[in-house]
């Protein structure tokens, strides 16, 4: 048989596996979002493969990976159909490459698909779809001795245990009391490669021992309702239709399912009182249970309202800084106290001291942002009635790249010391005006003129802003840089004409510019 | 264009969300979509007018506006996806998880979700 031939027929199983369980699929997708279409996307993806081998002429391996590779793409649809692609394009590759097809170049080929799928997001969620294709393509790994029809065989096996885990790695899951919808619809490709391969016919579509899904998978649909209600009414001649017109009324994601002695009841709805009257009307009630949705769902919001400022953190943030747009700065990177100072308004111990009292966490990082108020911020640190660490920043620009390595779940001993990590490959600079005539590292300074200081030192002084200001900026970027934040001060001349230059001389460079508002700095700037 | 608080009406007094909080919130569920590799903070148009609210590389809420429309949450997102993905397919998710968290977590009606891919990387 060519490759083609071989291709096509494993294609055609796999989607005729996919096609036999998609339904089944469609119901358990309760992630990311529950709107039960990943069978039908992944079916609708690998349609669009076997259509193109179904057209397909080609006797060139390599050209027949590429065709595949270009299908998958094509015709990925949904969250679940452009992992799929991926996981089709890293395997494709491997093979489309392969001297010859043995169950060495199969396993290899599921680590390129694992691979190639973990490459594509910043950060992988387990127990989904990626965990699933990850695990064969470990599975893989450990068998060397099988042929191919044995690997898969044994992928499948493994495959179910990968998928049966799932609820136990992603809560929204196991909340619901479903598998992954993606990571069993990979499995159940898998599972019809590995029939084709074997040349044996499909197995019936639903594996048993999946427990079927229930009442609770439901439960994350978008619901503007509260309470999830469920009873059970018994009665003669019950009919179910009445019963629906009326708690349809209620609320939504009404299920009601039996027959006319026995009605089983599922509604969300924020007046669970007024469903079980509705169910007393037409008989007796039992096995009545009311759960809060709010509270079910809460796990997973907490890890999601961990990023906001305040919101159940275990450590805050007192923050000392001049300007109004760096306060503001500061408060949207999730700042809980911010005091007003700097160069000449250092802030008391005693000002700090309430600020720290103000945080609304257990413990606190404390960021002076400038040389002038380290002491009094470690004076402070000392004397507070709670844990606080100090990050010795001394400057503004300084403290925003220690703030962005701060998360609150964390404690101030650990964010400290990510926080100074995140400052040890930053270089800061400020523009400022002489307040006296001085030589300093050989730059002559005169009083009244711009004088340029790159972490703390002099590098150069004139009387015009431009020049002194892009000779500090390109010294900032002479080690490569991504990323270089300026803060415009409160009486700073326009950085129009300095930004455009700086764009066209390092195309790649990310500007971030504010208007930080600071008085004494015109500018102030960082790089990393 | 506003770009006050939003806020959500209720029995004992007013809730108001800042946009800073819902673009923490977008941009952990950024992070998490599949596809996304980044966020960016170019902005079309010449340097000057680049003077955002964007924030430092690095954190959730880069590459992200919000806006108040009429009371509803309009989002702009600035991303980078990997090299060799369906960009249709990629923006049509994010845009599915953005508001669907966004409207749970917050009870905020969400109005539009822009999703501009302003770059496609390969990724090590």
């Amino acid at each position: 048989m060519s490759d083609l031939e071989t291709v096509r027929g494993l294609a055609h199983a796999a989607l005729d596996s996919l096609e036999l369980s998609r339904e089944r699929i469609d119901d358990l997708n309760v992630y990311p979002v529950p709107d039960g279409d990943t069978g039908t996307n992944l079916t609708l993806t690998m349609r669009g493969v076997v259509e193109a081998l179904d057209a397909s002429t080609t006797t060139e391996r390599p050209t027949l990976a590429r065709e595949v590779t270009r299908a998958a793409l094509m015709s990925a649809r949904g969250n679940s159909g452009v992992i799929l692609s991926q996981i089709v394009r890293g395997a494709a590759d491997v093979l489309g490459a392969a001297e010859a097809v043995d169950a060495q170049s199969v396993a290899r080929a599921f680590r390129g698909g694992s691979d190639e799928a973990y490459r594509a997001v910043r950060t992988p969620v387990e127990g989904t779809m990626l965990t699933v294709v990850r695990e064969l393509a470990e599975a893989g790994e450990t068998t060397p001795h099988l042929d191919p029809p044995g690997l898969l065989a044994f992928l499948v096996e493994r495959g179910e245990e990968a998928v049966e885990r799932t609820p136990e790695q992603l809560d929204v899951l196991r909340d619901a009391g479903v598998v992954d919808a993606g990571g069993a619809g990979l499995l159940e490709l898998v599972r019809g490669l590995a029939a084709a391969a074997a040349g044996e016919p499909l197995a019936e579509p639903f594996a048993r021992r999946y427990k079927p899904v229930d009442h609770e998978a439901v439960h994350h649909e978008l619901s503007r309702y509260r309470y999830c209600t469920t009873f059970v009414v018994e009665g003669e001649g019950l009919d179910q239709d009445v019963l629906e017109d009326g708690l349809e009324r209620l609320g939504d994601s009404l299920l009601v399912v039996g027959d006319p002695t026995a009605l089983k009841i599922h509604v969300h709805t924020d007046d669970p009182g007024a469903a079980l009257t509705l169910g007393t009307t037409a008989g007796t009630i039992e096995g009545v249970e009311i759960a809060d949705m709010h509270r079910q769902t809460e796990q997973r919001e907490e890890r999601l309202l961990a990023a906001l400022p305040g919101g159940a953190a275990r450590s805050g943030v007192v923050a000392v800084v001049a300007g109004d747009g760096n306060r503001r700065l500061f408060e949207d990177l999730g700042a809980g106290e911010v005091v007003e100072g700097g160069q000449t308004m250092n802030p008391s111990t005693a000002d700090l001291l309430s600020a720290i009292e103000a945080v609304a966490a257990d413990e606190v990082v404390l960021l002076p942002n400038n040389s002038n108020v380290v002491m009094a911020a470690e004076q402070a640190a000392r004397v507070a009635g709670r844990q606080v660490e100090v990050v010795r920043t001394e400057s503004i620009p300084a403290g925003l790249a220690a703030l962005v390595a701060f998360h609150g779940e964390r404690s101030a001993r650990e964010n400290a010391a990510a926080m100074r990590e995140a400052l040890a490959n930053l270089a800061t600079g400020e523009v400022t005006i002489a307040s006296r005539d001085a030589s300093t590292h050989g730059v002559a300074v005169r009083e009244g003129e711009y004088l340029a200081l790159l972490d703390g030192t002099v590098v150069s002084s004139g009387a015009a802003f431009d020049e002194v200001a892009r000779d500090l900026l390109e010294r900032l970027l002479a080690e490569p840089r991504d990323v270089l934040t300026i803060l415009r001060g409160h009486d700073a001349p326009p950085l129009n004409g300095l930004l455009d230059e700086l764009t066209a001389r390092h195309p790649e460079l990310e500007l971030d510019v504010h208007e930080g508002g600071q008085p004494h700095y015109h500018l102030l700037a960082s790089a990393e | 264009m506003d770009e006050s608080g939003l806020t959500i009406p209720s029995d004992l007094g007013r809730i108001t969300v800042s946009p800073g909080a819902i673009a923490q919130i977008v941009g952990r569920v950024a992070a998490e979509c599949y596809g996304v590799v980044g966020m960016s903070l170019r902005t079309p148009g010449p340097a000057r007018d680049r003077v955002t609210r964007l924030l430092p590389k690095g954190k959730p809420s880069r590459g992200i506006v919000v806006r108040n429309v009429d009371g509803a949450v309009a989002l702009d997102l600035y991303v980078v996806v990997a090299y060799g993905l369906n960009l249709t397919e990629v923006a049509a998710t994010v845009r599915s998880q953005v508001a669907y968290e966004v409207e749970r977590l917050t009870g905020l009606e969400v109005a539009s979700v822009d999703v501009h891919i302003q770059d496609v990387k390969r990724t090590a």
